[in-house]
């Protein structure tokens, strides 16, 4: 919208303000500028006498579609051109208006008079005005006129369309021996006129002749050179290789089709250049040498096609898998089908600068006709396939029939009168058949190439993994990206192409590109690829410039001017934020997407978002206050509720915070505001730790004094100031307790300082004999057994008991002895 | 790779973004890209404006407060005080008391 308008605003002023503005200078806002009126006249009688003639160009070319189409855009640019001229009395219509409103009505008859310089002024302003709507009237008429000429041009041609389908000829006279003198006739013409052609170049312009052959050959050479140099292993087949890919097969079949026809193409296409450049063609042999380089381009381009899809001399890369001998045949038979058709299509293009007689075309078209139509039948015919008991089997069904019907068709066609309607099938098959092949083998090496890992396995993709330091995820993502390029690059060539062999012509492609470059539309909305494309392209600049500014003014500016880390990471984060804003934003409006319409869906979604989105709302702005707050920075020691770690990252909706642990914990921002926040780094990092040590009642108090004191000063972690100070801080219930208290430059240093301290205190301790109490708290249980009930006469008794049981054992023991009997172990029980 | 192929989680949350920014980028297509040029009536009456688009005259009237959104490729529209102007189909045509102008 804004570049719209910005381009409008600067061919306004450029067409309308330029001579305005001396002559409003000089004149005062009540003269007209003499020019405009009489220039735009000027302009638009010469859009009628252009348009004049184009009429009358139309009724000579009514039989020729591509002039039609040609006089088509040169109408739509005059239309166009009719509407910019009346544009450019937009600004002096307005400037007549206000100043007529600014004068007032003319006095009624009642009313006093009123000066004569005023009404002098309107009469002249609306005098001015007349004329200018005059112009305009004219310029309206012009293009109601243009439009019904475009309406007529695309009647005539889809009559001619029809015409051409559905003529019948008369074949009985077109079939006699009539045609063969006709022949002969138009060879021996067409034989003068070449060899006198030749005579002369040779004669004349043999230098030119030869010069020119040498620098398109060169750059064919330098084409397929370069081309086999750069793509060489991607599309030369590897007789070596037993066992190829399916990829590595389509991409070789693909590409030696692609590479060597475009290097043919560029050869003949830069022969005719330099050609004409060298003034060596005369208007016939031009157009004779234009169409010998087409038939040439094209039975290269079908022969190389079948040659890669079925490559007869190296059956492991055939893609479609026939036996060989089928291969060949077929490569044979494709190739002759469109050597038919295309010196038909030569042949036509002489007979139509020969003049010659309709008969010889009929009967021309005829014979072509029957032989692509025999063709087709040939090939349907054909066993490409072998079973495995060795029989030859045919295609599959709904290719055999499709081909059968094609043939039949064009003959049945040919033989009843129809010829156009044989030819124009029989011209689709070839070019279409070709361009569908090859672009449907191109969409399959896509669909490879997409494939997981696939990218990674072919030539380019082991080189990047070997050159770059590219990983398998990003190799595979390339590869996708590759394949989405592949299809478009597909899509871009082949579209067009297939249009033009459906008999569009390509002014109407362009007319298409141009309606779909500037807008579609459908209902009121306009759709436009190019707004939308360049959207996207200024918001891609936009966000690489501001990761570039970020970049630098984090490692250039920030880093040399000490800034601290935390600002740093702030200040990044804002600008980033800021940046990405403004390119989308300056990326839509470039799309010409109105914001004032987003605006309305804004305005609905709003009640949405405060109740849904309530929560991220808030914690983005407790974002936003973080970063301009700032209570904490990346990199510090916070505690907030039950959460103590260091910052790591601070971001729009959360802060990733990693605690001792090595645990990363996401806390909501607005937790991070609303709650309080321990920061134990916020201004310095230093930190006071506190270590309790207890000794033994008894204990020499003022000498352990002195000895923690001495070790809290003796560490060289503890600062000096503020100085250590030793608690003497309660008479605990076991021991006299004491508290060290020391500040430390940086408190994430306190757990080495506490593990020294306490180290050197135990120590120390010993040395001296002083006592850490130790209050064992477990509550240890131990089993005793049960107490029998106080009873002397209970225990007398056991005593007895066991007494007797003693001298049993004893009695016992001697027994053995005496028999000489082992011990035996006592029973189990 | 679709995204239900996708096991791992950060994975999942791109692709769910890619799929977002998609839909973002066709809403704002569609949402955004009227830009035909449009006619306000800011009278109590109803107003008529004459369009002529793509070789034929045409009749626009305009109720009281009504918008219209025409001529997407360029016209001429002849205003209610007969005066003749062109289009391009980026502006705005705003009536008020019985008076069109263009912005």
């Amino acid at each position: 919208m804004l570049f719209r308008l910005l381009r409008l605003v600067l061919v306004l002023a450029l067409v309308v303000s330029a001579p305005l503005s001396f002559d409003a200078a000089a004149q005062g806002l009540g003269q007209a500028p003499a020019g405009l009126v009489a220039d735009q006249q000027k302009i638009l009688q010469d859009l009628t006498t252009k348009t004049d003639n184009l009429e009358k160009k139309i009724q000579q070319d009514a039989e020729d579609d591509s002039a039609l189409v040609d006089i088509r855009l040169q109408l739509e640019e005059l239309s166009r051109q009719s509407l910019n001229s009346a544009l450019a009395f937009r600004t002096r219509l307005g400037e007549i208006n206000n100043r007529l409103e600014q004068l007032g009505a003319a006095p009624a008859a009642g009313q006093p008079p009123e000066p004569d310089i005023v009404s002098g002024e309107r009469q002249a302003l609306v005098s001015e005005k007349a004329e200018i709507n005059s112009v305009i009237a004219v310029a309206q008429t012009l293009s109601i006129r243009i439009s019904g000429l475009i309406d007529n041009i695309g009647n005539m041609r889809s009559a001619l369309f029809r015409n051409l389908l559905t003529k019948r000829y008369v074949l009985s006279d077109a079939l006699s021996p009539q045609v063969f003198s006709d022949a002969s006739d138009e060879f021996g013409n067409f034989y003068k006129a070449v060899s006198s052609w030749l005579s002369f170049a040779f004669k004349f312009k043999f230098q030119a002749i030869l010069a020119a052959t040498f620098v398109a050959l060169g750059l064919a050479l330098v084409l397929l050179v370069g081309g086999r140099r750069l793509f060489g292993r991607v599309f030369e087949a590897d007789p070596a290789n037993e066992n190829p890919s399916y990829l590595s097969r389509l991409s070789v079949a693909f590409w030696s089709t692609l590479l060597p026809t475009l290097a043919v193409g560029a050869f003949l296409g830069s022969t005719i250049f330099f050609f004409n450049y060298y003034n060596v063609l005369r208007g016939d042999i031009g157009l004779f040498l234009n169409a010998l380089a087409t038939v040439i381009g094209v039975v290269f381009c079908v022969n190389r096609l079948t040659n890669a899809a079925l490559s007869p001399r190296l059956p492991t890369w055939r893609l479609i898998p026939v036996e060989t001998g089928p291969a060949r045949w077929l490569v044979r038979l494709a190739t002759a089908m469109a050597v038919v058709i295309s010196v038909n299509t030569f042949l036509s293009v002489i007979n139509d600068k020969m003049g010659s007689p309709l008969s010889l075309t009929i009967a021309r078209s005829f014979v072509a006709t029957i032989i692509v139509g025999i063709i087709l039948i040939l090939m349907a015919m054909l066993r490409p396939f072998k079973a495995r008991d060795g029989s030859w089997r045919p295609w599959p069904a709904w290719l055999r029939y499709l081909s059968l019907s094609l043939g039949l068709f064009t003959i049945v066609a040919a033989l009843l009168g129809y010829i156009g309607l044989a030819l124009f099938v029989s011209l689709q098959v070839v070019v279409t058949g070709t361009a569908l092949i090859t672009a449907y083998i191109g969409f399959l090496s896509a669909r490879a190439i997409g494939d997981e890992g696939a990218f990674a396995n072919t030539s380019v993709g082991r080189w990047l993994s070997a050159n770059s330091s590219y990983e398998d995820t990003a190799l595979d993502q390339l590869g996708l990206v590759v394949s989405v390029a592949i299809n478009l690059m597909i899509v871009l060539v082949f579209l067009p192409l297939i249009l033009l062999m459906w008999g569009f012509q390509p002014g109407d492609i362009q007319a298409w590109a141009y309606k779909l470059a500037t807008g579609i539309n459908i209902g009121s909305v306009t759709i436009s690829v190019t707004g939308i494309l360049s959207g996207i392209v200024v918001f891609v600049i936009g966000y690489f410039l501001t990761r570039w500014f970020q970049g630098w003014l984090d490692g250039s500016v920030m880093a040399r001017g000490k800034v601290d880390t935390g600002v740093r990471n702030s200040i990044r984060l804002a600008v980033g934020y800021a940046g990405v804003a403004l390119a989308a934003l300056v990326g839509i409006s470039a799309a010409g997407i109105d914001l004032s319409s987003l605006a309305l869906v804004a305005g609905a979604l709003s009640l949405g978002i405060g109740f849904g989105l309530q929560n991220v709302v808030s914690n983005f702005v407790s974002g936003l206050i973080l970063l301009a707050e700032r209570p904490f920075k990346v990199g510090d020691w916070i505690v907030a509720g039950d959460v103590s770690g260091t910052v790591k990252k601070i971001s729009v909706r959360a802060t990733e915070i990693e605690t001792f642990q090595r645990q990363s914990v996401i806390l909501p921002n607005s937790n991070l505001i609303n709650n309080s926040v321990g920061n134990w780094t916020h201004r310095n990092k230093l930190g006071r730790i506190d270590i309790k040590v207890g000794v033994a009642y008894g204990s020499d108090v003022k000498q352990v004094h002195a000895i923690l004191l001495e070790i809290a000063r003796n560490h060289p972690l503890v600062l000096k100031n503020p100085e250590p100070f030793v608690l003497f801080s309660n008479f605990g219930a076991a021991a006299l307790e004491f508290e060290i208290r020391v500040f430390l430059a940086d408190v994430m240093n306190g757990n080495i300082l506490q593990n020294d301290v306490r180290f050197a205190v135990l120590e120390k301790f010993n040395d001296e004999h002083i006592e850490i109490p130790s209050t064992p708290r477990a509550v240890v249980e131990i089993k005793k057994p049960k107490a029998w009930p106080i009873d002397d006469d209970k225990i007398e008794a056991d005593f007895a008991e066991q007494e007797q049981v003693k001298a049993e054992a004893e009695a016992e023991k001697k027994r053995l002895a005496k028999t000489g009997r082992k011990v035996r172990k006592p029973d189990p029980d | 790779m679709p995204c239900e192929m996708q096991q791992r989680r950060w994975e999942h949350r791109y692709c769910n973004m890619w799929k977002s920014l998609v839909a973002a980028v066709a809403l704002v297509a569609a949402v955004g890209s009227a830009n035909a040029a449009s006619a306000v009536n800011k009278d109590a009456e109803t107003r008529t404006l004459v369009v002529t688009e793509g070789g034929s005259k045409t009749d626009l009237a305009l109720a009281a407060g009504e918008t219209v959104e025409f001529c997407a490729n360029g016209c001429f529209v002849t205003l209610p005080n007969g005066d003749l102007e062109a289009l391009t189909g980026s502006e705005t045509v705003e009536i008020s008391g019985g008076v069109a102008r263009i912005k």
